[in-house]
């Protein structure tokens, strides 16, 4: 009965895993093999491949993209980890909040937070009027545009580390503490190593972002003379004729990347077990702060600034800017973007509730399939399970634009049962396979932690399959799982590149709406949308978040 | 968790339903923005025939590469591009259907042919910020003298077929003098900045005085909305960008793909073209902006071979400077 249980979960999560990311990554696979495919032909086979990767410039663009990954994971890191011990380790005042405020770069889309950037700090720009400070030789530059991309990501790394050290918790540091280690030395010689699983698990995906990164460095980028893999993708995409081929097998190249940073990350975990959650329970043990109390505050109130409250504030500032050549003069602020909005104009509440409620649809499937995935890859015994891992992340190192005609390739064709192409499923699926490698990772992570005794013991007790993931594993993974989902929703809420090439015609989204204003001139217009999507979607996960602490209080 | 698996299934359900109501009697129009114009035509369109039109607005990159990936099972009835090359190319591929509208009569010849027909043109112009202190340019040249040392930015011509338009026009006519004109911009330190928008932001926002080579009926909405910007018609010439109509030969409904061009082509379409500040398709629909007579075109050649257009574009980046 068990194994009948078992066996069904595991067929569906591989059938729905081959559905949403293995079909429309075989059907990129196959444009970078036959430039023709798109005409149904398979004639010219590796045509392409040899036309593309002979190109002179090539090698420059991959030593850029590889420098580009590195700088940013490694910048991420260091923004990230002081915050993350002490929002894992220690009893940090109003932990919810902090966490609530680093979740908001991730809800500010690249390419709008790239712009707010540019607006703020170059010659004339928002730092100019205010400050008297001109900032444009920083920001157009490769440390302005590795800065720019780490606070966007470094969340990331923040969300996952401080998870995973609060489960390896002070438990292992106390006993650690008790046979005489120093505090620094329990931290460094304890915590810190156990903590590798979500460590290693969140570079491995700011590296696979920022190689696949578009908005940030086509902004500043083309300024600075620095480019990227994916800018010569999407140049490819824009430049008439469209090479398709040639962007597939760019793409793949970015695939081979991610590739070598999952087989790194993945010696890195499997050296070792780094089981630390076993069947006795374990008391929350933060450390207090004591003294430090003010200067972890600081900290945190210091990246806050920076990295949220400096950009939304520039979003807000040009929103209210009734034109951009005005300045920040009174007279030239007011509501009127505000207004136009709310108004409807463009169909812009459309948009956003189109938006809101793809990206709830997002984070429950991908929240349910990831887990699913995840489990698999770690807890099975399945033949192929590492090949699943790895396509689980395949859709997070592949530029949003490549996934999505993958997906018209597989999905706009007559044999389908139900018409997927040209309806709202298209973009629920876009988003999924773009953002299941959240789930995945995380869940992953979390699940690396948890001793196998705990399922073999509810298996002793007569619990099936589906009960022992019920019951045991998912409440153990639950913080994972749930900022994860958090994550998955903060980006499909903004997601740009996917959205506006699969879009059926007449919907949009926040993003797509957004960057119409962009391009046809009405800047104010989109940025008052990104501060009215930014703030319904944090106002949503309050609600959220305040509805599962009350479930699970009365679950206790 | 079971809950979750049944609210993600709902979510599917709810979608595909949405989906499965298109009726055959709709029309569905891809096509380059401005947004607000394709959702007047398309209004208006409806209004007057009964026959929804549902459009997919994006950039002109986007729509073409939507096109190419759907051409196993093509959804479009009805293109619109931003890039006339565009236009060629599907005709020569023989994906667009023979159609000249009778509200076509009085386009120039310059905008139509068998296969496709213009809905309007914009120019390219040099946007220059009132405010900036710069002596106002009146010809390309001026933005390489040495006022203009850091304060000029143009959108890249080997992502934007208009600014390649450009670029290979001057050559064309002014030879050394336009080489002289493109070293002077590498003195003065040219930003090459993506796409239209990219280029037109920092001039907005005062960091640069002047875009070289801007889509002008964009700027000239702006400066509409009070920007503190004008928009100039260089004395040697400019380009127009003309923005190709045509069928898609898969269509399943060619009558009403030929009478939505024809609805476009009409006195109450142009109008609309009109009202974006776009140069209208019609000669006999007033503009709202300089017309034809006020500005010196300069020709494109179309036909151009892919070599010699890398070529140039090669020759261009190293004149410029740009990496």
């Amino acid at each position: 009965m068990e194994r009948q249980g078992g066996g069904l979960i595991l067929g569906l999560s591989l059938s729905a895993l081959a559905l949403v990311v293995a079909l429309p990554m075989l059907f990129v696979f196959l444009q970078a093999l036959f430039p023709y495919l798109t005409e149904g032909s398979f004639r010219d086979p590796f045509g392409s491949i040899t036309r593309t990767l002979s190109e002179p410039r090539l090698p420059g663009l991959l030593g850029n993209t590889i420098l580009l990954g590195i700088s940013v994971a490694l910048c991420s890191l260091v923004i990230a980890l002081p915050l993350a011990v002490l929002r894992g380790l220690t009893k940090l005042p109003a932990a919810p909040l902090w966490d609530l405020l680093l979740l908001i770069p991730f809800m500010v889309p690249p390419y709008v937070g790239a712009f707010s950037w540019i607006l703020t700090l170059q010659p004339g720009g928002f730092s100019t009027q205010l400050l008297g400070i001109d900032g444009g030789s920083l920001i157009f530059s490769f440390t302005g545009i590795v800065l720019v991309m780490s606070l966007h990501l470094f969340p990331v790394v923040y969300f996952a580390l401080s998870r995973t050290m609060a489960t390896v918790g002070g438990r292992f540091a106390s006993v650690a503490r008790v046979c005489g280690a120093s505090p620094l030395r329990a931290f460094l010689t304890v915590t810190l190593p156990l903590s590798t699983p979500g460590l290693a698990a969140s570079l491995l995906l700011v590296f696979a972002l920022s190689i696949e990164e578009f908005g940030t460095p086509a902004t500043l980028g083309a300024h600075a003379g620095f480019h990227v893999l994916v800018t010569a993708i999407h140049l490819r995409f824009t430049d008439w004729p469209i090479d398709l081929p040639g962007a597939a097998v760019l793409s793949m190249l970015l695939v081979v990347l991610a590739l070598g940073a999952f087989l790194l990350q993945h010696w890195i975990i499997t050296r070792r077990t780094y089981v630390s959650v076993a069947g006795k329970s374990a008391r929350d043990e933060a450390a207090p702060l004591g003294p430090w109390r003010l200067p972890a505050v600081a900290l945190f109130s210091a990246v806050s600034l920076v990295a949220v409250v400096i950009p939304v504030g520039a979003v807000i500032l040009s929103a209210l800017s009734r034109t951009l050549s005005g300045g920040l003069s009174p007279d030239n602020l007011g509501l009127e973007n505000f207004a136009a909005i709310f108004a409807n104009r463009g169909g812009a509440l459309d948009a956003l509730r189109t938006s809101l409620s793809l990206a709830v649809g997002a984070a429950l499937c991908a929240g349910l399939l990831g887990t699913l995935t995840a489990f698999i890859t770690v807890r099975s015994t399945l033949p192929g399970r590492r090949m699943m891992d790895f396509l689980s992340l395949l859709p997070n190192a592949l530029p949003g634009m490549v996934v999505a005609v993958g997906l018209i390739l597989a999905w706009n064709r007559e044999w389908w049962p139900v018409p997927i192409y040209n309806s709202m499923a298209i973009l629920l699926l876009a988003y999924v396979c773009l953002l299941l490698p959240y789930p995945v990772r995380y869940v992953g992570a979390g699940l690396r932690q948890i001793g196998e005794s705990l399922d073999a013991a509810a298996r002793v007790s007569g619990a099936g399959f589906g009960m022992t993931l019920r019951r045991i594993l998912v409440p153990l993974i639950a913080p994972n799982l749930m900022v994860s989902m958090l994550l998955v929703f903060a980006i499909a809420s903004r997601e740009l590149v996917s959205s506006i090439m699969l879009a059926p015609p007449g919907v949009s989204t926040v993003a797509t709406f957004v960057f119409g204003q962009f391009e046809q001139g009405s800047p104010g217009l989109g940025m008052a949308m990104s501060v009215i999507a930014i703030f319904s979607s944090t106002a949503l996960l309050v609600a959220l978040n305040q509805m599962q602490r009350r479930v699970s209080v009365s679950a206790d | 968790m079971r809950k979750t698996f049944r609210l993600g299934l709902a979510a599917i359900g709810m979608a595909v339903g949405l989906s499965a109501a298109a009726s055959a009697q709709e029309l569905t129009l891809y096509t380059a923005g401005p947004a607000d114009l394709a959702d007047r035509l398309a209004k208006g369109f409806e209004a007057s025939t009964g026959t929804k039109v549902n459009v997919f607005q994006a950039t002109t990159g986007k729509v073409m590469a939507r096109l190419e990936a759907e051409r196993a099972n093509p959804q479009a009835d009805v293109v619109i591009s931003a890039a006339w090359q565009s236009a060629l190319e599907l005709k020569e591929r023989g994906d667009l259907l023979e159609y000249v509208s009778p509200n076509a009569q009085t386009v120039p010849d310059s905008l139509k042919d068998s296969h496709y027909v213009a809905q309007g043109a914009a120019a390219l112009a040099i946007v220059w910020n009132s405010k900036s202190g710069k002596p106002r340019p009146s010809d390309w040249s001026d933005l390489a003298a040495p006022d203009y040392k850091d304060a000029v930015t143009m959108p890249d011509p080997a992502a934007s077929g208009a600014a390649y338009g450009l670029v290979s026009a001057l050559v064309t006519t002014q030879a050394d003098a336009a080489w002289k004109t493109f070293g002077g911009l590498k003195d003065n330190g040219m930003v090459i900045a993506g796409a239209n928008a990219q280029a037109l932001n920092p001039v907005l926002q005062g960091a640069k005085a002047a875009v070289m080579g801007a889509v002008d009926y964009i700027a000239l909405a702006a400066k509409e909305k009070g920007e503190s910007i004008d928009v100039i018609y260089p004395a040697s010439g400019t380009v127009l960008e003309a923005r190709p109509a045509m069928i898609l030969k898969s269509t399943r409904s060619p009558d009403l793909a030929k009478q939505f061009i024809d609805y476009m082509l009409s006195e109450e379409g142009q109008a609309m073209v009109a009202d974006t500040y776009m140069l209208p398709a019609r000669a006999d629909v007033a503009a709202k902006r300089p017309g034809w007579s006020e500005l010196t075109v300069l020709e494109v050649d179309h036909n151009e071979a892919p070599a010699k257009r890398q070529e140039l574009l090669t020759r261009f980046k190293t004149a410029v400077g740009a990496q």
